[in-house]
């Protein structure tokens, strides 16, 4: 539907109600004889044509300024990343910080304006460019720091106003388009540099400001021009005509649409001011194209090009984008950047002639490379599964319509470099598990920050590009051992009962139902080994173990706990469910192990800080938020038996990829016949959820041991943050203990372990050192007799 | 059994150094760069580092296994400088009777320092002057679970719970608080 060269091609949806119409006078005009003998029907004939076309320059004046008045620009919603923070001892590495730049459009080691940085090794120098958030204005600075072991140091501002800290502006990664996929940024007459209104009407309509609407001097020359090439090379149009042309028209040449474009041009000079007629040709002009999308206007053009904002354009940059009008996509300068360029210096000629720069200006800029950002900005849907859970939650508080015109500005919470590293984890691990299994292995990872359930992170498939089936947020699937940790804080939870020494039974048994159906649940690996303590049931996922607390402390109270933790969903009653026979997305299992993760404070997952219109005026905020779900002291005791499944339980192979003093805690899951693959845990500063299965629910030889896992430490191991050591909360004492006895003992004795009890409930028996058996019989006569 | 103490001994060190210089004085969490492999060099002791010793509590108890044991702590961590400068930006506002705004700079500041207590508390005191003060209690009953043995920070707490439920109507609650930090 769009012109590629030649004049501006302005395409709107809007203009095909206003030109159906146009066709019933295209048959009547066409009346007209020239038979001498029927003067007095000629007369009559003029006569009729005259009224019809006062009636049709009615009509069309309507038309003008219907269309002008409610002139309002569907302007899709802009979703931004994150901004990155720096400041001395922000974790980040020199390469995800060089990531992060480019993600933003800045530049590599040229000329030091903003919107470029430097590298040298783990030195960085950036020009931000500056940018107005709602709580304060970032200004442009000069920041110089070095990355040393992941971390930001020697940060100083070099020049600009100083501060301990400062904000990068956020990229951009998305956005919410109207169906016609316009995109553009609006801009005020104001904020156009003088020199770019100048240059546009140097170069496309010089009587701008003279004419009205047409200019008849410009459509001879033109028209000369066109008879000697025998077509039509040269546009006389004006800017109006150009507007009214993109505006109202449809784009083929013909005679009679350049007479109701010339018509419409007058009518519109005649209502409208020229500085507002320019305004809208500013915005409204198509500049170039980024797959579906279409650029429009030069708000947006100086963003996708240069990654500037309209008012910071220099001059070569301003000739760049005005020599762009005659062809976006022949003078496309990412693609044809020689064509651009000479395209661009015939503009800086035009501007040195009409004097609204020097000649010396102008070649120096001639000189110039054309300076365009890498890339574009972002690339189209670069995260779908992200954006997928953006839209989700904006759709709670707004209406599609809106996001789609009103221009409105979506800071999320992704964090790139997170993002970066999830993708490569699950896409990487997955291609080596290949082979493994039957049927195409898929799966889905959630991040999230620790402690204020920022998402930073989603990914929805293997192939994370991939718009699809979103996993992360829509497939629902049994957790497995996933649901332990919830049955023994429950259990926990009555410190009278249960400690993580409390020995719990790992033996075989048969529940017979009512209709007469047996239910016979077995460990994992098909062995029982009589009594084990709590918490080494929990760290190794022995399933009885599990299911005799489960049904000791009861179905109900622990389905309140899973409830207390954010589940939403319909819970089974049935004793399978404590075998996680309950089914979940990713994302939900990330919104309940938040809670676990922190000291018992469930914390509502975001994908969103706020919500700006289109000025950046807030118009909703999305703060962070805590609730209290379970006291800090049992779920401080489920944490030791999470940290301690990492270190000797079923999580211990994330040692073999993960440093070793990344200290973490976590939770294994498998369902029958490995169909879902499940880890969730977390460290100091993160918590992730990681999924492998098939799409068709078929089995799989891998367990949440040698599925998930390695995604999850593949995750983890390219990440760099703090271990997770939780606070010893109020209430909570530590014991050295000998746990198989469930006794206190001696720290220098063998099996001695220092563990956390909540006050009060630690053994009051003792175990002495040297573990003999004899010795360990009497120390539990003693204490039977106690 | 002897290279294993030693090599626990050589992990407590790492720990050690690592953590300090992590957090700088007062000890944290430990920071762990990415990618830096299982044979982690020790990094060379800083100066000055001697004073305050980290506080993370790496005991081997199980010998016969390389792992550690689980890992605690017994306070929160250290504010980091920009988190301080961020809360001295909050307490401005709040001054100046923009609570809100407010909220915005220690939320920033909460990213920053997401296990310090007192990051809570001033957000807390902001939910307070806004008048939310269910979301108040929420925030100073986080900060509690991160004081951990730092009977300061309890105290600032528990005198920030008394306040709000004092604001809440609940007088008993309230005193209950009061005792509290006067106990510690």
């Amino acid at each position: 539907m769009r012109c590629r060269i030649g004049h501006p091609i302005l395409y709107n949806p809007g203009m095909k109600k206003s030109t159906s119409p146009k066709k019933t006078p295209r048959k009547r005009s066409g009346t007209g004889s020239s038979k001498p003998w029927f003067w007095r029907l000629l007369i009559r004939v003029s006569l009729i044509g005259l009224v019809l076309l006062a009636g049709w320059t009615v009509y069309l004046d309507a038309v003008v300024t219907s269309r002008f008045e409610g002139r309002r620009f569907e302007v899709p919603s802009r979703v931004f990343a994150r901004p990155l923070e720096l400041y001395n001892g922000a974790s980040v590495s020199a390469g995800s910080l060089q990531r992060e730049l480019e993600l933003s459009g800045y530049r590599a080691g040229t000329s030091g304006s903003a919107g470029t940085y430097r590298r040298s090794g783990g030195r960085f120098e950036i020009h931000t460019r500056g940018f107005r958030f709602t709580d304060g204005e970032e200004p442009r600075r000069r920041l110089s720091l070095s990355i040393f072991g992941d971390r930001v140091q020697e940060f100083a501002v070099l020049e600009g106003p100083s501060s301990p800290i400062v904000r990068l502006e956020p990229a951009q990664i998305g956005g919410i388009y109207p169906a016609h996929k316009e995109d553009r940024v609006l801009v005020q007459l104001e904020e156009v540099p003088q020199l770019f209104r100048n240059t546009l009407m140097a170069v496309e309509d010089r009587q701008f400001y003279d004419h009205f609407g047409v200019a008849p001097l410009s459509i001879a020359r033109a028209m000369l021009a066109n008879i000697r090439a025998g077509g039509i090379v040269q546009g006389g149009s004006t800017l109006t005509q150009q507007l009214v042309k993109n505006f109202f028209l449809t784009r083929d040449q013909t005679l009679l649409r350049k007479g109701n474009e010339a018509l419409m041009s007058l009518l519109l000079e005649l209502h409208y001011e020229k500085d507002d007629i320019l305004e809208t040709y500013i915005n409204e002009v198509y500049v170039g194209q980024a797959g579906t999308r279409a650029i429009h206007g030069f708000g947006l053009a100086s963003q996708f090009y240069f990654g500037e904002s309209i008012d910071d354009l220099n001059s070569q940059q301003i000739a760049m984008l005005v020599g762009l009008v005659k062809g976006p996509s022949y003078y496309n300068p990412r693609r044809h950047p020689d064509r651009a360029r000479s395209r661009r210096n015939l503009v800086l000629g035009v501007m040195a002639d009409s004097g609204l720069i020097t000649e010396q200006e102008a070649s120096r800029a001639q000189g110039q490379p054309l300076g365009i950002s890498a890339k574009a900005s972002y690339s189209e849907n670069r995260y779908p599964a992200y954006i997928d859970l953006v839209r989700r939650h904006l759709s709670r508080d707004y209406r599609q319509e809106d996001l789609q015109s009103e221009g409105l500005r979506i800071f999320t919470t992704l964090n790139p470099a997170i993002q970066y590293a999830a993708e490569f984890s699950v896409s990487d691990t997955l291609k080596s598990m290949d082979g493994r299994s039957e049927g195409k292995l898929e799966s889905a990872m959630v991040v999230t920050s620790r402690d204020s359930g920022e998402v930073l992170a989603l990914v929805g498939g293997r192939d994370p590009q991939f718009a699809g089936f979103n996993r992360a947020v829509d497939a629902k699937r049994p957790i497995g051992s996933l649901v332990k940790p919830f049955i023994y804080l429950t259990a926990l939870q009555n410190p009278d009962k249960y400690t993580l020494v409390t020995p719990v039974e790992d033996k075989a048994f048969s529940l017979v139902f009512d209709d007469g159906r047996r239910w016979e649940p077995k460990n994992y690996d098909e062995e029982e080994r009589g009594e084990v303590p709590l918490h080494r049931a929990l760290s190794r996922s022995y399933n009885l173990p599990a299911v005799r607390v489960g049904l000791n402390v009861g179905i109900e109270a622990v389905k309140t706990t899973l409830q207390n933790f954010g589940v939403t969903g319909g819970i089974s009653d049935y004793p399978s469910m404590l075998l996680g026979s309950v089914s979940m997305t990713p994302v939900t299992v990330a919104q309940i192990y938040q809670g676990l993760a922190t000291s018992g404070f469930n914390t509502p997952l975001r994908t969103i800080r706020q919500v700006t219109d289109a000025g950046g005026e807030a118009l909703s905020r999305y703060s962070l938020k805590v609730d209290q779900v379970a006291d800090s002291a049992s779920v401080h005791l489920v944490q030791y038996a999470m940290q301690e499944a990492m270190q000797e339980g079923t999580g211990r192979s994330v040692y073999r990829t993960v440093p070793d003093a990344l200290t973490l805690a976590g939770k294994t899951g498998t369902t029958d016949d490995g169909r879902d693959s499940w880890f969730a845990g977390f460290s100091g500063d993160l918590l992730a959820v990681s999924w492998v299965g098939r799409d068709d629910n078929g089995p799989t030889s891998l367990s949440g041991a040698t599925g998930a896992l390695p995604v999850w430490a593949r995750f983890m191991s390219r990440v760099p943050q703090h271990g997770f050591s939780p606070v010893v909360p109020d209430g909570v004492a530590y014991h050295w203990v000998n746990s198989e006895q469930a006794a206190l003992t001696d720290e220098g004795c063998e099996n001695a372990r220092f563990m956390p009890f909540i006050v009060g409930s630690e053994p009051d028996i003792e175990a002495s050192c040297g573990g003999s058996i004899e010795r360990r019989v009497r120390g539990w006569f003693e204490g039977l007799f106690e | 059994m002897t290279s294993k103490l030693i090599r626990n001994t050589v992990l407590l060190a790492i720990a050690g150094a690592l953590s300090a210089c992590a957090t700088g004085p007062g000890g944290g969490s430990i920071y762990v760069p990415a990618d830096s492999g299982e044979t982690t060099a020790p990094e060379p002791p800083r100066v000055g580092q001697g004073s305050d010793e980290p506080r993370v509590v790496r005991k081997s108890e199980q010998p016969t296994t390389e792992r550690r044991s689980p890992s605690y702590q017994d306070e929160g961590d250290v504010l980091p400088a920009a988190a301080s400068s961020l809360i001295g930006k909050a307490e401005k506002l709040l001054a100046s009777g923009d609570a809100q705004a407010a909220v915005s700079q220690l939320e920033r500041a909460q990213r920053i320092a997401p296990r310090s207590a007192e990051v809570y508390f001033r957000l807390s005191e902001a939910y307070l002057a806004l008048g939310q003060l269910g979301t108040a209690e929420q925030f100073t009953l986080k900060g509690l679970s991160l004081a951990g043995n730092d009977t300061s920070s309890q105290r600032s707490g528990w005198l920030l719970m008394a306040e709000i439920r004092k604001a809440r109507g609940n007088v008993a609650g309230a005193d209950q608080a009061r005792e509290r930090a006067a106990s510690l």
